[in-house]
């Protein structure tokens, strides 16, 4: 007899998320995802000038304020057919990838590690012992017994004033925690330490961008910063000398900590390379552009079906005909009004609760599909789709992560393992180091590009009576956000935006197929089913951010996580 | 050594009186200048990246729209043990309210956290998608940048009355959709 659990809200990510499973003979038999709050932000944009748009896409969650600035600048440029200076392309794509490493180091630290690291090991870890293993793993210099050392302390003194503070709502001495205590001490040190490292990518979203969390430098044709390597207040060989050597320090975190963590955790659950497949479609777009026009990328795009990494397609452009034409989005199971599945373009957002019934709609969330079909889409499929497309830099740490995990587990690591709950962290910590050695590069470009004497970072948009439309694509941390614009007499006439999140949490669609998160709970086994960590290990690597509706601060704290057995 | 203090404005612009917080700061910005150490901002809602912004301050003053039950445009102020009362049972709940809790404790964890926190808590009227505020909103936000400037002295900060105010209007409600203007319309 299957039992039914809740899980409402699911805790450590950004926004509100809710998971109802069935649970049959200790294993998920069937699930549903619904996001419990609704987003009609669009409806904002109605009438406005397609310049200012990008100010308010910002606003839509308080965690991707940039990635949705940047998707709606871009939405209105393709719609104008308006090219961008290269040095505002490299400038952008430096920001992108600052916010970029600065998410995926908070979300395997802060929002995900305390699934696999049990903080009440840390006490029994032995820190000598663990810096020696720490040291044969990375060169890290901050992996010192005293370092340690300090690190279990604190842990300590959590645990021995009874106050579990921020731990306290673990699953810890859970069955399906298998970490040494030494390990333990390691990722916990680590998620002191990346406190410091996500601070400095930040720093240099600020430093570029004016102001943080809210840059203010973009505008629809280019940037804002006025080049000048002889003023002070302008961007200068000063400032990007500052930036560089930050950009420097979080790569060196990125490649000798977060990589390498990852890989010994996985080391150690070699199962969960088995477990949380779910949607083997896969979809990317390329970003990173090169050049003015947009033709050229160094990060690749394109789709994968139904798990057959040899028969990857590949888009050519961020707006490639083959995504403009193929994405619509389906309302069967979610709550709003509509029958047949919409092109964003002609896309609807109007409201129609029924409460939560799972034959019927069930979550505020949209199903967006490509083809018909439900795609999976962050790290994973970015990773997936440049190993199938033989892209160097993905390749590269690929090879590196695999390697390293077989060298620790003792097991042969290969790329089809990535097909898993533990495959969506590898692949995060990969694209990272991917994104920090590009960083460096953009930033050399950048460097040339106005050593060459150009200092231009805008062009002027023209906006035509006629009506135009444009999308606007970025791979985001969570992966693939789109912002699709209809343009009339230079105003807005429909929005939609098509997020990360929105693809992974869908709901159902007409035809019945689950949405990613869904698709990969079932089989998960379940230890506990009142203590559900291996739902919150899966659901957490694909990380949830569905911050996209009001929520004030409750002093009452009436509104408590809940785990509802039935 | 001068205090370090943050001020920050809390809540989406976008989402009816959530957005007061960052109105608040408005009104900061463009009335007033603060003293060396002192930075005020528009947060938004930052989820646990608001770690990056307290670390290493002394002293937190946030402004933010509450869900108190009382009645709207009522000022309330929580201290730090009056947020984390409750503990940090709504970890990442929703967008900033449960890292508000967490941030503080992750901070306190790091040996970052700011001896004072205050939060200048107003209760909202609606929260619909929005860009304007409820009258009831707009009221409390005089006495809530009042008692913002309270605690600022109170802990020794420096501000003064600018002898020439900004416009201290906003972008987001400025920026009406129905009167948008200044567009380069040609016929190509």
């Amino acid at each position: 007899m299957a039992r039914r659990i809740t899980i409402d809200p699911i805790t450590r990510i950004e926004g509100h998320l809710r998971i109802d499973v069935e649970v049959d003979n200790n294993a998920v038999s069937n699930a549903w995802a619904s996001c419990t709050m609704w987003r009609g932000i669009e409806k904002i944009l109605r009438g406005r000038d397609p310049r200012d748009a990008w100010m308010f896409t910002q606003r839509f969650c308080g965690v991707c304020t940039t990635v949705h600035a940047m998707a709606s600048v871009r939405a209105v440029e393709d719609a104008l057919k308006l090219e961008v200076p290269p040095n505002a392309q490299f400038i952008r794509n430096l920001i992108l990838i600052a916010h970029a490493l600065h998410d995926h180091i908070v979300h395997f630290y802060q929002l995900s590690a305390l699934d696999w690291v049990d903080i009440l090991q840390i006490p029994k870890a032995d820190p000598a012992r663990t810096s020696k293993l720490a040291e044969s793993l990375s060169p890290w210099p901050r992996n010192s017994r005293n370092e340690l050392k300090a690190a279990q302390d604190k842990v300590n003194a959590v645990a021995a004033s009874g106050q579990l503070g921020i731990f306290a709502n673990g699953y810890w001495g859970h069955p399906a925690m298998r970490l040494s205590p030494d390990i333990n001490l390691l990722a916990f040190t680590h998620y002191l330490q990346a406190l410091e490292y996500q601070r400095k990518a930040l720093q240099i979203v600020g430093m570029l961008g004016s102001k943080t969390p809210h840059i203010q430098n973009l505008l629809v044709g280019g940037v804002a910063n006025a080049i000048d390597f002889d003023s002070p207040s302008a961007l200068g060989m000063d400032k990007l000398e500052q930036i560089k050597i930050l950009l420097d320090e979080v790569v060196d975190f990125v490649n000798n900590v977060y990589l390498i963590d990852v890989c010994a955790v996985a080391a150690s659950y070699p199962e969960w390379f088995k477990i949380g497949s779910g949607v083997t479609n896969y979809l990317a777009v390329p970003d990173l552009p090169l050049d003015t026009k947009a033709g050229a990328y160094d990060l690749p795009g394109g789709v994968i079906m139904a798990g057959n990494i040899g028969g990857a397609q590949k888009f050519k452009t961020a707006s490639d005909p083959a995504f403009r034409e193929s994405v619509t989005e389906d309302v069967t199971h979610a709550y709003y009004q509509g029958v047949k599945p919409l092109h964003p373009w002609v896309g609807e957002t109007e409201p129609e609760f029924t409460g939560w019934d799972g034959d019927k709609k069930y979550s505020w969330v949209k199903s967006p599909r490509y083809k018909g079909q439900p795609m999976q889409v962050g790290p994973l499929s970015q990773v997936l789709i440049g190993y199938a497309q033989g892209h160097p830099l993905t390749r590269k740490y690929a090879e590196l992560a695999l390697s390293k995990i077989s060298a620790i587990a003792g097991v042969n690591a290969t790329p089809a393992m990535l097909h898993s709950t533990l495959g969506r962290h590898g692949a995060r910590a990969i694209r990272a180091a991917v994104l920090g050695e590009l960083a460096q590069k953009h930033w050399q470009l950048l460097v040339d590009n106005v050593a060459k004497g150009d200092l231009n970072v805008h062009n002027q948009p023209v906006f035509p009576s006629s009506e135009v439309e444009g999308v606007g694509t970025h791979e985001a941390p969570r992966g693939t956000l789109s912002h699709w614009v209809v343009i009339k007499d230079g105003k807005i006439k429909n929005y939609q935006a098509v997020v990360p999140s929105t693809w992974n949490a869908s709901p159902r669609d007409q035809s019945g197929a689950h949405g990613p998160y869904e698709a990969s709970l079932l089989h998960t086994p379940m230890a506990r089913p009142d203590e559900p960590l291996e739902v919150l290990r899966t659901v957490h690597s694909f990380d949830p951010c569905m911050a996209c509706a009001c929520h004030t601060f409750d002093p009452s704290g009436r509104q408590i996580a809940r785990v509802k057995v039935l | 050594m001068k205090k370090k203090i943050t001020i920050g404005g809390i809540g989406s612009v976008l989402l009816g009186d959530d957005g007061v917080g960052p109105y608040v700061v408005r009104l900061l910005e463009a009335n007033y200048e603060f003293g060396e150490g002192i930075t005020v901002s528009d947060l938004g809602t930052p989820g646990l990246d608001l770690v990056a912004h307290l670390s290493g301050q002394d002293a937190l003053i946030l402004i933010d729209s509450v869900d108190n039950g009382a009645s709207p445009g009522t000022v309330t102020l929580y201290r730090r043990a009056d947020i984390l009362k409750h503990g940090p049972s709504p970890v990442r709940m929703d967008p900033h309210s449960p890292a508000l809790s967490e941030s503080l404790l992750i901070a306190e964890l790091a040996g970052q956290n700011p001896d004072e926190v205050l939060l200048v808590g107003i209760t909202g009227h609606r929260y619909e998608v929005g860009t304007s505020l409820s009258h009831a909103a707009r009221r409390a936000a005089t006495q809530a940048l009042a008692e913002t400037l309270a605690e600022v002295a109170r802990l020794g900060g420096h501000y003064r009355k600018r002898s020439n105010p900004q416009d201290s209007s906003t972008w987001w409600e400025a920026t009406e959709a129905n009167d948008s203007t200044a567009l380069l319309l040609t016929n190509s």
